[in-house]
């Protein structure tokens, strides 16, 4: 019967060791465009669009490109592999995820963090008077 | 504010049901068991009363109610305006309540004959014990002036022009202001799929419960085999109903939330995914158990478990904890809701597991006497699989938490997690629904399991070299489909036999042959999903994708926000045409997407807009320039000279005064002939302004961006952006782009899903005559 038990210890602790190992691995972690120049890992960077600068939309590699500030100040030209995202102007905060490369960050996915919802509806009670 | 008392009256009335039903259980007594019943079904007509108040509020458009103002508006259709009842988190915990009432109405008929209605209505009166106070804390009868009182409260005399207000003090003179229409429902949700999905799902939701309830009961009443028996068939149910209701979720993203496929590995989607593997798994260790009177403990853990995951699928996704990390809003339900979700899955836990480690000790040790080839281990080893998927999709839902605990910042892990971990564990499942099935109970001779494993063996081999050579290469992947054809081959050949002897008994054949269809499935039509974004002149066709020649005709609007983008599809001598919708929605204030599909039984031609570019918004190429870096411009040497900054203009930029003029010097080589070119960034009174310059081939130059460095000059950087000149050969068309993908053999995954569901159904239909005939 030990046998038994030492090969089930043996499965369940290398199925959780290879389950942490992944968790590490695939985590992609919150930082600033510092980290993201430095280390080339795939992280996610949460910043303000700079509005002053140009965006636009690369038709010919069908990229989407904008200019992003992080929240340490720092400002990096972000190309994104897509269309413009949806309620682009109007976020009060973009997270991009992706990797630097080639003197630019590029991103794999946008959110779009909007305005909280509460201020939001204190707006819109108003309409809908 | 009748509404508010009816929660609060049922909250009264269930905590009396669950009261009695307790000291019935206790004391046996007769009298109490009457009480708890009626108090029961007091409770029922409390909550329809209650829905049907809020149903009739929401038809009505009452909006001085928060919730219905914040989901609805009185231009919906009807089937639309009723959906909205479960569009917030109030309501979707009003149609949890609604339906674990009315479950409850079965459970304790079905109960009562088998002698089990005291302690399993006990627990479920604790269950919606819970569901009422989520309500009396989230309650959607709130009024709206309590919610914005800044806005809507008012004192004095009202003005001519308000038209629908209420006096709150007359004496005062305090009144306040209801809006006359509704901020309405998101248009993401305005489908068919809103009417019934959550239907199913919560139905779903609300049947996990029952094997919790089960197990319970049977802890409480030392009754550590019959319980399994009677549990099962609701099990099974639970398991139908939920695994339906998260395929159709699957299906909505597919076919009209245009997320590009059916499963994103996000948040909301592992919630209901996780309780519905505990299910699973607990389907095969309690049918072990019936069968042999082993895993005695693992059943008590899983039922409790599969309650468990619910609860914390719905601390998940509404408390809010998930916050920044998905691209789902989750709404911040509040501080109540946040300590009431996390108290009860500690209080369900602590009950559920501490009931069972008291009872441990008292459970007979049933000696292991079945072997290695036996049906019952792996039946063991595939729920064991089971659960540890869902244990890492736990683990990965989870990754905020966990990060945040231990780095003090939330993460959320990449989809490739999950795939990762469980597509090893996704073989494992495979090979073993296949093996089970050719295994008997207890022990199997090593040379029959050989005999009968032959043929599906090779079949499977052959179908995985054909998908070799066919193209799929990579290792993972082929060893998981050969692992899905053994399954399917396996289940096929089991479930004819089976179904010639008695039909009836074919459910768990079927169950699986879909499951191996949904696996083979997977692999296709995500791992060989082929994607293209491509730009689209109006007229033009345009060859992706080896064989598909787009030509976009042109837009037309199908309503006041949507339009339907038309494009005929020539593929392998044949013309189709498909609509790809964008909707630009003064609800989200943002662009929605909506693919079209083209199903051609072997694969899916998936096409989704991503933008139009009209000819007045052609936007250029950008260029990014170093001091005295020189790049190729349309066939044009350009070098970036220096700005010009003229001293004049630097001293009115220190005095800050209003016009400033800056110039970028670019050296044109064109075909050895030099030209400079100078395009400006103005600053007037009136905002900054870009003065564009002409190359010598006709296109414009605009500076985007000046990165001036005074101090080191050779570190001065400038972007700037060529169109090329209206009217020439780059044309004054409209231009689509389009993500196009195709989807191989995605029809797999429906396959699957609906054959799943008829084996499920089958199996209940047999649990049931099974439970009926024992009586």
């Amino acid at each position: 019967m030990n046998i038994k038990i030492i090969i089930a210890s043996v499965v369940i602790i290398a199925a959780l060791v290879f389950g942490a190992i992944s968790f590490v691995e695939t985590n992609v972690e919150y930082t600033d465009f510092q980290t993201a120049i430095s280390t080339h890992k795939k992280v996610q960077v949460k910043g303000a669009l700079v509005t002053e600068k140009e965006q636009f939309f690369d038709e010919s590699k069908t990229q989407f490109v904008f200019y992003l500030k992080d929240d340490s100040g720092k400002e990096e030209k972000v190309v994104y592999d897509g269309a413009k995202p949806n309620n682009f102007e109007l976020a009060q905060a973009v997270v991009v995820k992706g990797r630097f490369q080639d003197g630019y960050f590029h991103a794999s996915e946008i959110l779009t963090k909007c305005p909280s919802k509460y201020e939001a509806d204190a707006e819109s009670v108003k309409k809908t008077l | 504010m009748l509404g508010t008392i009816l929660v609060r009256v049922a909250f009264g009335m269930i905590l009396l049901a669950a009261g009695s039903y307790f000291y019935s259980f206790r004391k046996r007594s007769h009298e109490s068991l009457t009480v708890a019943r009626y108090a029961y079904l007091g409770t029922v007509m409390l909550v329809l009363s209650y829905s049907a108040l809020l149903m009739y509020f929401i038809l009505t458009h009452q909006f001085q109610y928060t919730y219905i103002w914040n989901y609805s508006s009185t231009n919906l259709p009807t089937p639309l305006l009723i959906s909205t009842f479960y569009a917030g988190q109030e309501g979707s915990f009003s149609l949890w309540t609604l339906y674990t009432t009315i479950i409850g109405i079965f459970l304790m008929q079905y109960t009562s004959r088998k002698g089990y209605e005291t302690p399993v209505m006990f627990i479920w009166s604790l269950v919606l014990t819970f569901l009422l106070l989520m309500l009396i804390v989230k309650n959607p009868f709130a009024y709206i002036w309590d919610s914005f009182p800044k806005d809507l409260i008012h004192t004095g005399a009202i003005p001519p022009d308000v038209a629908n207000f209420v006096w709150l003090d007359k004496a005062k003179n305090v009144w306040a202001q209801i809006p006359t229409e509704g901020k309405g429902l998101n248009p993401l949700l305005q489908n068919y799929w809103m009417v019934i999905h959550p239907q199913i799902l919560f139905t779903g939701f609300s049947s996990m419960a029952v094997p919790y309830t089960f197990a319970l009961a049977g802890l409480l009443q030392r009754d550590y085999n019959t319980w399994v028996k009677v549990a099962k068939p609701w099990t099974v149910f639970g398991s139908a109903v939920l695994g339906t209701g998260i395929i159709l979720g699957g299906y909505w993203a597919y076919e009209t939330l245009g997320w590009g496929g059916y499963w994103g590995w996000d948040p909301v989607e592992n919630s209901s995914l996780i309780p519905w593997l505990v299910s699973v798994a607990s389907i095969h260790t309690m049918m072990a158990q019936r069968r042999s009177g082993t895993f005695v403990r693992t059943n008590f853990v899983l039922s409790i478990l599969c309650f468990i995951m619910v609860l914390y699928s719905t601390f998940l996704t509404r408390s809010g904890v998930l916050g920044e990390t998905s691209v789902h809003s989750f709404v911040d339900a509040g501080m109540w809701a946040y300590w009431l979700l996390l108290g009860v899955i500690v209080l369900f836990g602590a009950l559920g597991f501490g009931l069972l480690l008291r009872r441990m000790r008292e459970m007979p040790r049933i000696p292991v006497e079945h072997s290695i080839y036996s049906r019952e281990f792996a039946l063991f080893l595939g729920a064991f699989a089971i659960c540890f998927a869902a244990v890492f999709i736990t683990i990965g839902t989870s990754s905020p938490i966990i990060t945040n605990i231990i780095k003090g910042k939330a993460a959320a892990v990449d989809t490739a997690f999950y795939v990762k971990t469980t597509l090893p564990l996704g073989i494992a499942i495979a090979l073993l629904a296949g093996i089970g099935q050719l295994l008997w109970w207890r022990t199997s001779h090593f040379r029959s399991i050989l005999r009968s494993l032959a043929l599906p063996a090779v079949a499977s081999v052959v179908f995985t070299i054909g998908l070799v050579i066919v193209g799929v290469r990579d290792l993972p992947v082929v060893i998981f489909s050969f692992a899905s054809a053994f399954a399917l081959f396996v289940n096929i050949l089991v479930g004819y036999r089976v179904f010639r002897g008695n039909p009836k008994y074919a459910g768990g054949a079927i169950a699986h042959i879909g499951i191996a269809l949904l696996f083979l499935g997977f692999v296709s039509s995500a791992k060989y999903d082929d994607k293209q974004t491509v730009t689209l002149e109006q007229g033009k066709p345009t060859k992706i994708l080896d064989d598909y020649t787009l030509t976009y005709l042109g837009n037309r609007a199908l309503d006041e926000e949507r339009y339907g983008f038309s494009v005929e599809v020539d593929h392998a001598n044949a013309v189709y045409h498909v609509m790809p919708v964008m909707r630009y929605s003064t609800f989200t204030n943002g662009m929605m997407r909506h693919p079209d599909i083209l199903n051609m039984f072997t694969k899916d031609f998936y096409i989704t807009p991503l933008s139009v570019q009209s000819p007045d918004d052609q936007q250029g190429q950008s260029y990014s320039f170093k001091k005295e870096e020189t790049q190729d411009i349309n066939g044009m040497k350009v070098t970036f000279v220096d700005f010009d900054f003229n001293d004049v203009e630097k001293g009115k930029m220190v005095t800050g005064d209003a016009e400033v003029t800056i110039g970028v010097i670019l050296a044109v080589n064109r075909d050895g002939a030099v030209d400079t070119v100078k395009p400006l960034f103005k600053r007037t009174a009136s905002g900054p302004s870009y003065v564009p310059a002409k190359l010598p081939d006709g296109s414009t130059c605009t500076i985007s961006r000046m990165q001036p460095n005074r101090e080191d000059k050779s570190k001065s950087t400038v972007d700037i952006s060529v169109t090329s000149p209206a009217g020439s050969n780059q044309t004054k068309t409209e231009s689509l782009v389009v993500e196009a993908s195709i989807k191989p053999y995605i029809n797999l995954v429906w396959m699957g899903t609906v054959t799943l569901v008829v084996g499920f159904a089958l199996t209940i239909a047999r649990r049931v005559q099974e439970a009926r005939e024992k009586d």
